[in-house]
């Protein structure tokens, strides 16, 4: 018999950041989950922009956090419903993230790869554009501009 | 707090307003809401935002119940 596992809202949100270690930690801890059969990762970095005023040297983060985990939560279920995973996290920066750092990280997992890779794909469109969070360019004329997501 | 709604504002209408958090007199909707921040800080007119009624978008004009969490959400931009 398989005990239905119960999810709760958890936190996504990370002050600063997301370190290289703390992704190959994460990879590594997926090593005793044997019926995995493949990753998906995205990597969110933050780009060294040119725009009219200056050049952005971060990108400083903010969130209406207690909206963002719930809606981050329905999400979860939403993709858990809708592609056969065994695994799925989300990690997102608050705070300051310097260019060239990373800012988001996805990771699925799945018996074989092709849901890993779709859930994956589909996690990042939707935190984009349905997350209430904000990024502000912070420009090297100490000067910024409010990110516009594509 | 009775009769009172708290307002949360975030990002460039954050910026704009000068104020993370407000403290308001209850108001009956979020059209009559938008017409009081018109008013008070007439840029807002020109910025694109939608509102969180309690953490939920509103669609159209909605009541605000008493005692409400109202957030100003401009465009979301995370990632």
């Amino acid at each position: 018999m398989t005990m239905e596992k119960q999810r709760t809202p958890k936190n996504i949100f990370v002050q600063g950041a997301i370190s290289p270690e703390k992704i190959a930690k994460s990879i590594a801890n997926h090593q005793s989950k044997t019926d995995i059969g493949g990753h998906s990762i995205f990597l969110g970095q933050v780009r060294k922009d040119q725009k009219d005023n200056g050049t952005v040297v971060a990108i400083e983060y903010t969130a209406y956090e207690e909206m963002a985990l719930q809606k981050a939560f329905e999400i979860r279920e939403a993709i858990f419903a809708k592609y056969p995973l065994n695994c799925m996290h989300i990690y997102h920066s608050l705070g300051r993230v310097d260019a060239g750092q990373i800012c988001l990280f996805v990771f699925t997992s799945s018996k074989h790869r092709r849901a890993a890779m779709d859930a994956c794909d589909e996690l990042v469109e939707r935190i984009k554009a349905e997350l209430p969070v904000w990024g502000k360019e912070l420009l090297d004329s100490e000067e910024h501009v409010w990110k516009v997501n594509q | 707090m009775k009769n009172k709604i708290r307002i949360r504002t975030f990002g460039m209408i954050a910026e704009e307003i000068g104020q993370s958090k407000l403290t308001l007199d209850q108001i009956a909707t979020t059209e009559n809401l938008k017409d009081y921040l018109f008013a008070q800080f007439p840029k807002l007119q020109s910025m694109k935002f939608s509102i969180a009624v309690n953490q939920k978008l509103v669609q159209g004009d909605e009541q605000i119940p008493e005692g409400a969490e109202v957030a100003l959400l401009p465009p979301f931009s995370g990632g």
